[in-house]
């Protein structure tokens, strides 16, 4: 879940002409200390998923609340706010890793962080080997102005993350949701139709051979090929009416029982040869630059693919399969052998936390990475009107349609109608969909949990298995000819020496 | 005076501990223990017992044996055309052979896909192939460079002297010229075969779904099996000292071309 942008490349030649400045500030910053001594909050974050300012001045975001622009990074800007706010010095050593797994083997390895930002799996992972400390009980004040995290994440978070448990206690006891978003393909409308795109089955069909890509990890392939092999299940009447449809939908694209994991094996051998590749990164461009019709993709990355495109002005779409869809969440968690009770750090932590969520800097993410918040503000419309500003359609704009956020937005006292925009209708195949999905879509989402020792170990193998080269399949001839011709080889180069002496 | 000789050699034997003996024996200690930190010969036998991990090593083996044999038949005569003519300007042609090696590696990768693209119209039909074209396009250099040193020293009577003995142009080039280039054959051959074995990132990056080694132990690790993982690497770190050992003593009386292509 990363991407590049030139800002990026300008955000680093900036750091590197900068490098030297720390050397003349250092006896500022020792002046401004007044004898307190500052605090270390050690974070760790995904690669390119944090606002790192440099913005050009044409770039405002100028909403009704006012005008929206990231000139320094987020976490400069956090230890400024942090001093201003609570008068204590704070120094954020911030930095990234690659996959879930990087950092949790960073963590075995003996890294120490304070505040880490994995996605969900991961979390319930952390939170099952009690390596995370809870959230204090003030971070949950929803009294204090200052607390943006709990008075502006969306109800539509806020209930899955209270719904959900491991070991008794509920997610949100220790992760603050930082971005979300689904899983489904950007597609190539010219190319493929949206129905034949918008099914798990979109793998296995041969008409789009070697056009389609699947993602390089094994829990995302996984998920997709359950949804294809029980695709006429999930989509039947019968199921889909069915009174306990959530809870029977997660238990189904969880299935970690070893049939399923044999079933799955076979699929993947299958349309193995039916893919142009499993990516981890290079989808995006591929599917930029036209080799591939469609893309198997997580929603912020779609969104950021999609956007690239049109400066081209060339349109992708983007669909989620009818069967069921992934819905993940990156979020923020402290770590107990970082904060180590620490009151000055947990406080620290959660400010972050709270910095963050502040709804002009959830825009200024949103603008950045792609990615959608797990923030809606709340009484703030600051979100609100981003959404508007990026997505509502202009004023001589023909073909229209009303599109409601309200699931997302909407608290209980709310009034849903607020939450109606009027959008161009090809917004609802683009980023719109795929940003703020709309009620149906989540109707069918379901979380994935993560899988324990056992079955993750089985999985694991099956992967391999499907990875690997198979020596079974080849003839014997194959192995026969190569052994003896290298052994051949040895033998002369063998025989050479001897001879020489 | 106090310091001796040996004394110079102090910085490099505490990054020699440091930074090659220790994380080796980090290697080793999970190679020979299971979760518990118990003994174990479990990840040994586990990887000659299955099938998968066997296969891997062979499609490792495969795809490096046919990249050498590639580089070999680029760059023999290649070089040979280089170190045998009358140019003053041999220099500045074998520095426009070792230029590409400047060029930052996935940049190089990226190029090349697009250029496959444009001939195979759809490169992932032909995963195998690309990954040779790639990993000899990649390796080339490491392979003309000590076949080019070699052939370059060769002392010219002795093919004079083949001649004046009545052999024609193809029989001394046989009889003399090939015998004593073989060391620097061999020092290319394991220049470009070892590092085949492993270098995923080309696999990747031109769509291959097949693993190879270096895959191999990567997925291992993000299964968080550390154990089986180190194993496959010490496995691999045994393999390459029986093939260095092979090469070793066919090619040691020539240090100074083995010098000359570590470049």
């Amino acid at each position: 879940m990363m991407k590049r942008t030139m800002r990026s490349v300008l955000a680093a030649t900036a750091a590197a002409v900068f490098m030297i400045s720390p050397v003349f500030s250092i006896p500022a910053k020792a002046a401004a200390n007044d004898g307190e001594e500052e605090v270390v909050l050690r974070v760790s974050n995904w690669e390119e998923y944090i606002d790192e300012g440099e913005w050009d001045e044409e770039e405002t975001i100028d909403l009704e609340s006012g005008d929206i622009l990231g000139e320094n990074s987020l976490v400069d800007d956090f230890e400024d706010w942090y001093y201003e706010t609570y008068g204590i010095r704070c120094r954020v050593e911030y930095s990234t890793f690659g996959t879930n797994e990087d950092l949790y083997n960073m963590l075995t390895i003996g890294d120490v962080y304070d505040l880490v930002c994995p996605s969900e799996y991961m979390i319930m992972k952390l939170m099952s080997e009690d390596m995370l400390e809870p959230l204090s009980d003030e971070f949950f004040d929803t009294d204090n102005e200052l607390n943006y995290y709990i008075n502006g994440v969306s109800p539509y978070i806020r209930s899955i993350f209270e719904t959900h448990e491991i070991n008794g206690e509920t997610w949100d006891r220790y992760m603050a949701g930082y971005m979300w978003g689904v899983t489904g393909f950007v597609y190539n409308p010219d190319e493929i139709t949206r129905e034949e795109t918008a099914t798990w089955k979109l793998f296995a069909n041969t008409d789009y051979r070697r056009q389609i890509t699947i993602k390089d990890n094994v829990r995302d392939s996984y998920f997709s090929s359950v949804g294809a092999l029980r695709s006429d299940y999930l989509t039947s009447e019968e199921f889909l009416n069915d009174p306990d449809y959530a809870m029977k939908l997660q238990n189904i694209m969880n299935d970690v029982s070893e049939e399923t994991i044999d079933e799955v094996q076979d699929y993947l051998q299958m349309i193995r040869g039916n893919m142009y590749s499993f990516e981890t990164d290079s989808g995006k461009a591929d599917m930029i630059t036209g080799k591939v019709v469609a893309n198997y993709q997580w929603s912020g990355d779609a969104v950021y693919t999609m956007d690239q495109a049109e400066e081209d002005d060339y349109y992708l779409n983007f669909a989620v399969p009818v069967e069921s869809t992934n819905v993940y969440f990156d979020g923020w968690a402290m770590l107990k052998n970082g904060v180590r009770e620490d009151a000055r750090k947990k406080h620290a932590a959660e400010a972050f936390i709270n910095f963050l969520s502040r709804p002009d800097n959830v825009v200024r993410n949103m603008y950045y990475i792609g990615y959608t918040s797990c923030i809606s503000g709340g009484d703030d419309p600051t979100v609100f009107e981003y959404l508007d500003w990026t997505y509502g359609a202009e004023e001589d704009e023909e073909e229209v349609v009303d599109y409601s956020v309200a699931h997302f937005f909407a608290d209980e006292d709310d009034d849903p109608e607020d939450f109606v925009l009027t959008v161009p209708e090809e917004q609802l195949n683009r980023q719109l969909i795929a940003q703020y999905p709309s009620e149906d879509i989540l109707h069918r989402a379901t979380i994935m949990i993560y899988f324990d020792k056992a079955a993750n170990e089985r999985i694991n193998k099956m992967w391999i298995r499907v990875r690997c080269f198979n020596l079974e399949n080849i003839p014997v001839v194959i192995p026969l000819t190569a052994s003896i011709l290298i052994a051949a080889a040895v033998i002369c180069l063998l025989v050479k020496k001897y001879r020489k002496h | 005076m106090k310091f001796s000789r040996k004394s110079l050699g102090i910085p490099y034997a505490v990054f020699l501990l440091l930074f090659v003996v220790g994380p080796l024996l980090v290697l080793f200690y999970y190679a020979f223990t299971n979760g518990e930190g118990h003994f174990t010969l479990r990840n040994l036998t586990d990887f000659f017992t299955d099938p998968n991990t066997l296969g891997t090593l062979f499609y490792s083996l495969l795809v490096a044996a046919v990249t050498t044999v590639f580089c070999l038949l680029l760059s023999y005569p290649t070089a040979y055309i280089l170190a045998t003519s009358k140019l003053k300007t041999k220099s500045v042609l074998i520095m426009l052979f070792v230029m590409p090696m400047w060029i930052n590696f996935s940049l190089r990768i990226t190029a090349l896909k697009e250029i496959l693209t444009l001939i195979e119209g759809n490169l992932a039909y032909y995963p195998f192939l690309n990954s040779v074209i790639g990993m000899t396009y990649d390796f080339l250099p490491f392979m003309i460079l000590p076949i080019y040193n070699t052939i370059v020293r060769l002392d010219g009577s002795l093919i004079e002297a083949a001649k004046d003995l009545g052999a024609n142009d193809t029989r001394a080039f046989l009889k003399v010229t090939l015998p004593l280039s073989v060391p620097g054959i061999v020092s290319g051959v394991s220049m470009v075969f070892l590092p085949a074995m492993t270098n995923y990132v080309v696999l990747d990056m031109l769509y291959n779904s097949t693993y190879i080694m270096g895959s191999l132990i990567g997925s291992y690790f993000s299964a968080y099996n550390w154990h089986g993982g180190s194993m496959i690497a010490l496995i691999l770190l045994a393999l390459i000292c029986i093939f260095t050992l092979i090469t070793d003593s066919g090619s040691a009386e020539d240090s100074g071309v083995r010098g000359g292509a570590l470049l």
